[in-house]
């Protein structure tokens, strides 16, 4: 009998600890960046389009209105050359505090002001580069959530000796693209709008991520992150 | 259409004869594993209903006893205050009773004194009767005529003298005695009002005599656990019960109204992007908060001794009990106090935050803190709630504790009836398996139907061959 008080106590210490560690692992913190989100915004700055980025500056206001404390956000025009940390336009980690997040967001949507009234276009539109430079950006910043919204017509043109060919890695991103303009060629042939988006989605779902396309801005629900 | 496992009918017969032989050949260990199996579940069944009912009884006996004494207890504590308060009022009311009898003999005293002045003294008898009388006795003549007549005159004009004179003196002391009885009517009045005010006192004494009859029969009867006495403490522990979980949703609901009240807020304090198993670090406080002040809150009823949640507060020390309420007391307006300030925290924010959507969206913002009506009175609402709504939680305790005793008789009973519902259905499932075991044997026989009208034909014939033997060889046997 003697022998066997030991084991009684053995097994009581270790539903004890397991019991404890259930516990501790229960009531343990919770990394904060699980629940963030983080949202890079690519502004096509190329040609006409420019004419349409007054709409994204209420695009943008409203993003902001409905981003929270610790969430990430940041916005890049598209150019000739878009991998590039110069083609960050503004970018903001939210503060934990409400009040310093609201501070924080006025002065984002000031520097978004700037930009759209002093904006020149582009010749050429690198797209996968600002994409790249898009999920640089948002693995680094260690968020839950990851969204890549393209405010642009899709067509992609390179300049000169600029090599776009790489798979891109879109594990855990929702990459959305936004106000796809039709173009004049695409109204001669619709068949190229159609390949422009299906060759979009293809590239983005092989690289592990979700695509959508969202051209009624007026709908909130359409926008939720 | 062909399948895999398609078969002709030849197949088919002799698998159906093949499988009615081995049935037939297999009836006896067949019917006794069906039967086995049947009656097994059957017995397990009942037996699992007979436990359920002896732990229905078991726990029905324990609510009992429990209910009982929640009820002896009260029963006490009903029968105590009672007491205190005819005690109380004994010793307000009755206290000053002998002086109240003083008061009501020296009444009387100055009543009767009163009286014995206001007494009507006789009249004198008039002094002219004995001359009158001396008249008559006078022998008739004319000259004693004259004499009578003048005599008479005389004594007629000094009783009419006498007779006004006694006649103003009976109105003086008629009018002196009057003044004397009129004197007496206050005394009569205070005499009356002295004997009304017992009177009711005396009432009182009876309703409450009363009040500790009923009391002390309900008590007999919680002591002697009559049917009737449980009866009524379950109907009125299932009210409470109810009563005290409305009320407690009530004062959830506060508490939820009040946990957004401050959320915001403390989200400032600590910061809102924290986590801790998924919920927000800033609800947390904040709920933490709102317990803290339900704490607070049961510890002040408690060593109000209005609970008794914790008896051990309630029989401490005077000293030590009033130490625990004045800090409670001071932790709750502590707490009312920062919550008034975190509305109106909260209040900012929310102006600030409307203020920056509105400037987002293009619209021209209010500016917040001009001090306009329709800024300041939804501040000074957050705040007043804020300050009041924990002072409201802390009557939370009175309810809980209603919550917390009647709750283990009527979860009890609720688990009563639980037990009685499955034991019924365990049983009434066991007598239904004992069927079904009845119609599967039944069903199995009918499989066999050939097999067996054979069997009965063949054993029929053999009893009749028999018959006839055995009759051959008695014939026999007489003949020899």
């Amino acid at each position: 009998m003697k022998q066997k008080k030991p084991n009684i106590s053995l097994k009581k210490l270790i539903l004890y600890t397991l019991f404890s560690a259930v516990l501790i692992s229960g009531c343990s913190d919770t990394p904060p960046e699980s629940y963030s989100r983080g949202v890079y915004l690519l502004l096509d700055t190329s040609g006409t389009y420019t004419r349409e980025l007054h709409k994204a500056q209420q695009l943008i206001n409203y993003m902001l209105a409905m981003l929270e404390p610790g969430d990430t956000f940041a916005v890049a025009r598209i150019d000739s050359g878009s991998f590039s940390e110069k083609d960050i336009v503004a970018k903001v980690v939210l503060d934990s505090r409400p009040s310093m997040a609201n501070k924080q967001k006025r002065e984002f949507a000031a520097k978004i002001e700037e930009f759209v009234t002093g904006i020149k276009s582009s010749a050429y539109t690198d797209i996968s580069g600002g994409i790249l430079q898009g999920v640089e950006y948002l693995n680094e910043s260690k968020v839950g959530r990851k969204t890549i919204m393209i405010y642009s017509d899709l067509k992609e043109e390179l300049p000169e000796g600029y090599v776009r060919d790489f798979d891109l890695v879109l594990d855990g991103f929702t990459v959305q693209a936004l106000n796809v303009t039709k173009l004049r060629a695409d109204n001669e042939n619709p068949q190229e709008y159609l390949d422009r988006l299906s060759q979009w989605s293809e590239k983005v779902v092989e690289g592990g991520g979700n695509w959508s396309v969202i051209n009624d801005l007026d709908k909130p629900e359409a926008l939720t992150i | 259409m062909t399948t895999p496992f398609a078969l002709d009918w030849s197949t088919y017969l002799v698998l159906l004869i093949g499988g009615t032989i081995i049935l037939y050949l297999a009836r006896d260990p067949a019917h006794s594993a069906l039967k086995a199996l049947f009656d097994g579940l059957y017995a397990g069944l009942k037996l699992a209903a007979k436990a359920l009912q002896r732990t229905r009884t078991l726990l029905a006996e324990r609510n009992r006893d429990v209910l009982l004494a929640q009820g002896r207890e009260q029963a006490e504590r009903d029968l105590e205050k009672e007491f205190f308060e005819i005690n109380k009022f004994v010793q307000r009311d009755l206290g000053g009773y002998p002086q109240l009898q003083r008061e009501i003999q020296e009444q009387v005293a100055k009543i009767q004194d009163d009286c014995e002045r206001s007494r009507e003294v006789p009249v004198a008898e008039p002094d002219w009767l004995e001359a009158v009388e001396s008249v008559s006795a006078l022998k008739n003549g004319e000259k004693n005529t004259a004499v009578n007549s003048k005599i008479l005159e005389q004594i007629h004009s000094s009783a009419v003298q006498q007779h006004k004179a006694n006649l103003a003196a009976y109105r003086k002391e008629s009018s002196a005695r009057h003044s004397i009885l009129k004197a007496i009517t206050p005394y009569w009045r205070k005499l009356a009002y002295s004997v009304d005010e017992v009177g009711e006192r005396l009432k009182e004494i009876i309703t409450r005599s009363q009040n500790i009859d009923n009391h002390m029969a309900r008590f007999e009867a919680i002591i002697a656990g009559t049917d009737k006495a449980e009866r009524a403490l379950k109907a009125s522990a299932i009210t409470q019960f109810v009563i005290a979980l409305l009320v407690i949703a009530v004062a959830v609901g506060g508490a939820f109204f009040n946990f957004h009240l401050i959320a915001l807020p403390m989200s400032e304090m600590v910061g809102s992007v924290q986590r801790i198993g998924g919920v927000k670090v800033a609800d947390l406080a904040a709920l933490v908060i709102i317990c803290l002040e339900v704490t607070a809150g049961i510890f002040l009823l408690e060593s109000l001794r209005i609970t008794k949640l914790f008896p051990l507060i309630g029989a401490m020390d005077d000293k030590i009990r009033r130490t625990i309420m004045i800090s409670a007391a001071v932790v709750l307006v502590v707490l009312a106090s920062t919550e008034s300030a975190l509305a109106f925290m909260r209040d900012q924010i929310a102006g600030d935050l409307s203020n920056l959507r509105a400037s987002l969206a293009g619209l021209e913002s209010q500016a917040f803190g001009q001090g306009g009506i329709s800024e300041w009175i939804p501040l000074a609402a957050n705040m007043i709630l804020g300050f009041i709504l924990p002072l409201a939680l802390t009557m939370v305790a009175i309810p809980l504790e209603y919550l917390l005793q009647t709750g283990r008789s009527v979860v009890g009973s609720l688990l009563e009836i639980v037990l009685a519902t499955v034991a019924i259905c365990l049983r009434m499932l066991a007598a239904s398996i004992r069927q079904l075991g009845k119609v599967v044997i039944s069903f199995y026989d009918l499989l066999i139907a050939a097999p067996l009208w054979v069997e009965s034909m063949v054993l029929s014939r053999k009893a009749s061959a028999n018959e006839k033997s055995y009759s051959t060889e008695l014939s026999k046997t007489q003949d020899f």
